[in-house]
């Protein structure tokens, strides 16, 4: 299973949420499977997914999704520590681990090497941290945001390998107000 | 303490509701405050940049996002501030500690504060520079404009200013 495969088994269960979707080519896929005025597709600031998501948790009630991915997360581990310490019960971060920089030739990263996501995320004091197959996301992911009582970081283990698609054609405030419309913020559209 | 107390309370005024900070000494009395200010959130952050990012996601939740921290957090946040808080067009205050100003006493701080306002002035990041106690007032109208203009904005304050608030 790759991240393509993976985000179309995955969608069904974003639609009622905020979704935070990671640069590149994980929001093109998204796009292309099923546009949604609840996701929100980051057209820059690799590594800040998880932090966005993380920060709009903590501002309102709805259940939040940040998708993020392994080189991502590598970028901005810190924020695992935040996240440790500070995630919300409407808080999940599903991080897609390939191995691989996707977008960018799928070159390795270093979960494909030593490193451990799960143990850096348990280090950094996240709860509940699941490791799984990209098998098993749905019920992982579907468990996670269903508990209201606790946050959640799963890694969902897939391969590497991409689908052959095109740059997101939205204008990055026509993402921003639709995505704050849903929330119940912008009401002139 | 009375320097906080005015800046907190005019950032408080201009509406601003979620802070954070990645610490420094000449923070420390505003975060006191905000630690017992039961109205508003607050944390601190490990970086600059990820605390961009958590601003903007509490922007897109409905909450006026300030971020604290030393000039040379905008070093660390350059890409973010582009990227994303601009990108999106979003409305976050940067309050600044600017260190290496006149009465630092740290001779390596010199070298941020050199250039802190050559990057926010490449950036076209609207700057309020308290130097003075008066300049302080300014603050809630100026926290305000980054709404109405939707942009990220930098209130600059003093190490002098800041130095003997105790």
């Amino acid at each position: 299973m790759n991240r393509f495969d993976l985000l179309n088994k995955i969608q069904n269960i974003l639609k009622d949420n905020l979704v935070i979707c990671n640069i590149g080519l994980p929001s093109q896929e998204l796009y292309k499977i099923n546009d949604q005025p609840n996701f929100f597709y980051m057209l820059g600031s690799m590594g800040l997914s998880s932090s966005i998501g993380l920060g709009l948790s903590l501002s309102q009630n709805k259940n939040v999704v940040s998708i993020d991915g392994d080189g991502s997360v590598l970028m901005n581990m810190n924020t695992l520590a935040t996240i440790g310490n500070r995630a919300p019960s409407n808080y999940t971060l599903l991080i897609i681990d390939n191995g691989s920089y996707g977008s960018t030739g799928d070159q390795r990263t270093f979960t494909d090497e030593n490193t451990s996501l799960k143990d850096v995320a348990i280090g950094a004091g996240c709860k509940n941290v699941v490791e799984c197959s990209g098998d098993e996301t749905v019920n992982e992911l579907s468990k996670a945001i269903d508990d209201q009582n606790n946050s959640y970081v799963i890694i969902s283990k897939i391969n590497s390998g991409n689908v052959k698609i095109d740059p997101i054609p939205l204008n990055p405030i026509t993402i921003r107000d639709r995505f704050r419309k849903f929330i119940g913020i912008v009401k002139y559209l | 303490m009375k320097i906080s107390k005015k800046i907190i309370d005019n950032l408080k005024k201009g509406g601003v509701d979620f802070y954070l900070s990645v610490p420094c000494k000449l923070l420390a009395n505003m975060i006191d405050i905000l630690e017992k200010d039961k109205n508003v959130y607050y944390s601190a952050v490990p970086r600059e940049e990820e605390g961009m990012g958590i601003c903007a996601g509490a922007y897109l939740g409905n909450k006026f996002p300030c971020i604290m921290m030393q000039n040379t957090g905008i070093g660390n946040s350059v890409n973010a501030i582009v990227s994303l808080l601009q990108l999106y067009q979003m409305p976050i205050v940067f309050l600044i500690s600017y260190r290496g100003t006149p009465g630092e006493p740290v001779g390596a701080q010199g070298g941020m504060a050199k250039i802190t306002e050559d990057i926010l002035q490449t950036l076209r990041i609207p700057m309020l520079h308290c130097s003075s106690e008066n300049d302080l007032e300014k603050i809630s109208t100026f926290s305000k404009h980054a709404k109405v203009v939707e942009s990220p904005v930098a209130i600059l304050c003093d190490f002098n200013l800041m130095k003997d608030d105790k």
